[in-house]
């Protein structure tokens, strides 16, 4: 597609459907005024694992949003067990769904983690709207190829496209 | 393997919605989104703040839980952290990343660092208390400062 033609595409948001987890109620609450406010008509809530993971299983979710750190009385799973469910497990309805992690765990540390569990996009919080609609609109209209390399099934975790003419190690990764 | 089109499909148009890049006039809409829960954040931050106190309290006399109560700590720190910037108050989410990060992997506190909670909370509590958005002034920032340091001193002692 030409840059001009991107330049000129919309979404309607009003299309998807969207599962926010997230433990904290006004975070929450935020982030469903921010997509009501995108004309998001379908959002489904959860604070903890269990209840987002049966969310899930109904298979009317589009794209999840979802912090790392869940609900303090269920301490036992948090937001990257969610993501490495959606992505690994044999129930997942749609394991190559967009998730987005919004954290406040922000350090690179836990950028490198989400993004080596499969998460699509990453918002450290405390966030910008801007900032996480282009998260938002990325993990929408700019889908990334998957990979599988060993136990790692997710988005391609390289950002930029680099000319290399050498062998494709990924290829003989999988192969092996 | 290619990427998934469904969404792209189901959604993405030349016709209907918003553009990959907002509007100034967008940007300022949602933004509004956010200054209206102004008066919710205050309620909720004071809240946490009362849990946070409650939790020292409780770490500080050793009673049954106290484990639990310093995983509170972390938690609410974390919360605060990850909200004050989004409401004018990055000086609170300074002191609530130097709580997060000093409390985090740590066992029973040693009297020492439980000080230096106390007095990281006593901090996260004048932020509030005073209003004080934007980064602070001089000695809000020497505050946060000498806190970070005694914090970097004291982690494993």
């Amino acid at each position: 597609m030409s840059e001009d033609m991107a330049d000129h595409e919309r979404i309607d948001f009003s299309k998807i459907s969207f599962l926010v987890v997230e433990p904290n109620r006004l975070m929450g609450q935020m982030v469903r005024d921010v997509l009501q406010m995108l004309d998001v008509q379908y959002i489904d809530r959860a604070r903890d694992f269990e209840t987002a993971v049966n969310v899930l299983r109904m298979g009317r979710t589009d794209i999840m949003i979802t912090e790392w750190a869940l609900s303090q009385e269920k301490l036992g799973r948090n937001g990257m067990d969610i993501v490495h469910w959606v992505r690994n497990d044999g129930g997942s309805p749609n394991r190559m769904m967009p998730i987005v992690m919004m954290t406040a765990n922000s350090e690179e540390e836990y950028v490198c983690r989400a993004r080596d569990c499969g998460v699509s996009e990453f918002v450290a919080k405390p966030y910008t709207v801007n900032g996480f609609y282009t998260r938002l609109a990325s993990a929408i209209a700019r889908p990334r190829q998957f990979v599988r390399i060993g136990e790692y099934f997710g988005p391609d975790r390289r950002r930029r496209k680099v000319e290399y003419s050498g062998p494709e190690r990924r290829i003989m990764a999988e192969a092996v | 393997m290619p990427p998934a089109q469904e969404l792209r499909r189901k959604a993405v148009n030349f016709k209907k919605g918003f553009r990959l890049k907002l509007e100034p006039e967008e940007i300022k809409k949602l933004e509004a989104v956010v200054e209206k829960a102004t008066d919710q954040f205050t309620v909720e931050v004071a809240d946490k703040l009362r849990a946070l106190r409650l939790a020292l309290n409780d770490v500080a006399n050793s009673q049954i839980g106290a484990d639990q109560a310093m995983q509170a700590i972390r938690s609410i720190s974390l919360e605060i952290k990850g909200m004050g910037g989004m409401f004018k108050y990055p000086l609170l989410t300074a002191f609530a990343k130097s709580l997060n990060d000093f409390t985090k992997d740590m066992g029973a506190p040693t009297p020492i660092q439980l000080d230096i909670i106390a007095a990281q909370i006593d901090a996260l509590y004048v932020v509030m208390a005073n209003r004080i958005q934007g980064s602070g002034s001089k000695v809000e920032m020497e505050l946060l400062s000498a806190l970070e340091e005694a914090a970097r001193k004291y982690k494993h002692h």
